[in-house]
């Protein structure tokens, strides 16, 4: 999975905001703690025309998911 | 020609249909002929079986575009929210598995009873993917319980269908699926009876009593939200209809599967 990697002050400045009026930008951490956006097909024209455009100018990376915890939680 | 007055066809929608339509075209989305025809019948045969009342937030999945799938078909309540990551298609809405969710607004804690309640995912993908992936989750605390947990096959413990309306540790359903290309509906009607169906049947029945509650936490669709802090538990499942609401019977899932049925086929979509 091929994603945008961000600063932690770029995810800061982009996480949450919208960038049309029903769809949002939710960054998630990689296994060493690197933020990823990721963007489909149809987002990145979207992203292009908002004031996040330079989204789509970050550099790429594969994505590796975090561990996850146990879930359900084990008692 | 003058014709009386009872032969003056009005060409009107269900009032609800209409409103549906309307809250569309306002969020700057489309429908295409064959997707009003499609609502508008899905309506009424909802309306026919008793079952609109029981809806709190239906989200048909029409018009290929996050203006139109976010409408809820129900009311101009809980009108939704996508994160980025999504794909939108005339076959539904697709999240990456990854940090795609969509947030329905719809508070489980404030809009529903956890001891009659009903969450219903139309899913359009074989196989879901990480370890524990939900299509419909809200996990109202850090133990994961007093949440809506509805997943079709998680690979862990082994593809496993069900999930819960109140609490895992007290009653929970893991049955065994081979293919989530299917409706799925889990369903409780009284805290001793938690119901899990696919294609209308009921595929398995937990009868332990669980009055847990839900937390204050709103649902999401390709997700889970862990206590409005996170989404968790990302999805791969194509969603071509969702719903959450109040609980349903046995025959009123069988009349539920039945309508949403002839609507994907109307729409060329079913699975």
């Amino acid at each position: 999975m091929i994603g945008y990697t961000l600063t932690p002050e770029e995810k800061d400045l982009i996480q949450g905001q919208y960038y049309t009026p029903y769809q949002f930008l939710n960054c998630v951490q990689d296994i060493n703690g690197v933020w990823f956006l990721f963007l489909s097909d149809e987002d990145k024209p979207e992203v292009a025309e908002s004031q996040y455009y330079f989204i789509l100018d970050l550099p790429e990376a594969e994505y590796i998911p975090p561990t996850p915890p146990p879930f359900p939680p084990t008692e | 020609m003058l014709f009386p007055f009872s032969f003056i066809k009005t060409g009107g929608f269900d009032p609800d249909a209409q409103a549906f339509f309307d809250r569309v075209t306002t969020a700057g989305g489309s429908l295409t002929t064959t997707e009003k025809n499609a609502t508008k019948t899905l309506v009424a045969d909802l309306k026919a079986a008793g079952l609109w009342s029981s809806m709190k937030a239906i989200y048909p999945m029409v018009g290929a575009s996050a203006a139109a799938c976010a409408q809820n078909l129900k009311s101009s309540s809980f009108t939704g929210t996508f994160s980025s990551g999504w794909t939108f298609a005339s076959t539904g809405v697709t999240p990456n598995g990854g940090s795609a969710f969509m947030n329905t607004g719809l508070n489980i804690g404030t809009e529903l009873t956890q001891t009659n309640s009903h969450a219903s995912f139309y899913s359009r993908t074989a196989s879901d993917s990480g370890a524990y992936p939900t299509v419909i989750g809200a996990y109202g605390n850090g133990s994961y319980t007093q949440a809506i947990d509805l997943y079709i096959r998680r690979p862990t413990p082994g593809d496993k269908g069900g999930g819960q309306l109140g609490s895992f540790t007290t009653s929970v359903i893991n049955y065994t699926e081979t293919d989530a290309r299917k409706f799925a509906i889990l369903s409780r009607t009284s805290a001793t009876s938690l119901k899990y169906y696919t294609t209308g049947i009921l595929r398995d029945t937990n009868t332990t009593s669980d009055t847990t509650g839900f937390g204050s936490v709103t649902a999401y669709i390709g997700a889970g939200n862990f206590q409005n802090l996170s989404a968790q538990n990302f999805s791969i499942l194509q969603c071509a209809f969702a719903s959450i609401g109040d609980g349903l019977t046995d025959t009123q899932a069988s009349n539920f599967y039945t309508a949403v049925q002839a609507f994907q086929t109307t729409l060329s979509r079913q699975v």
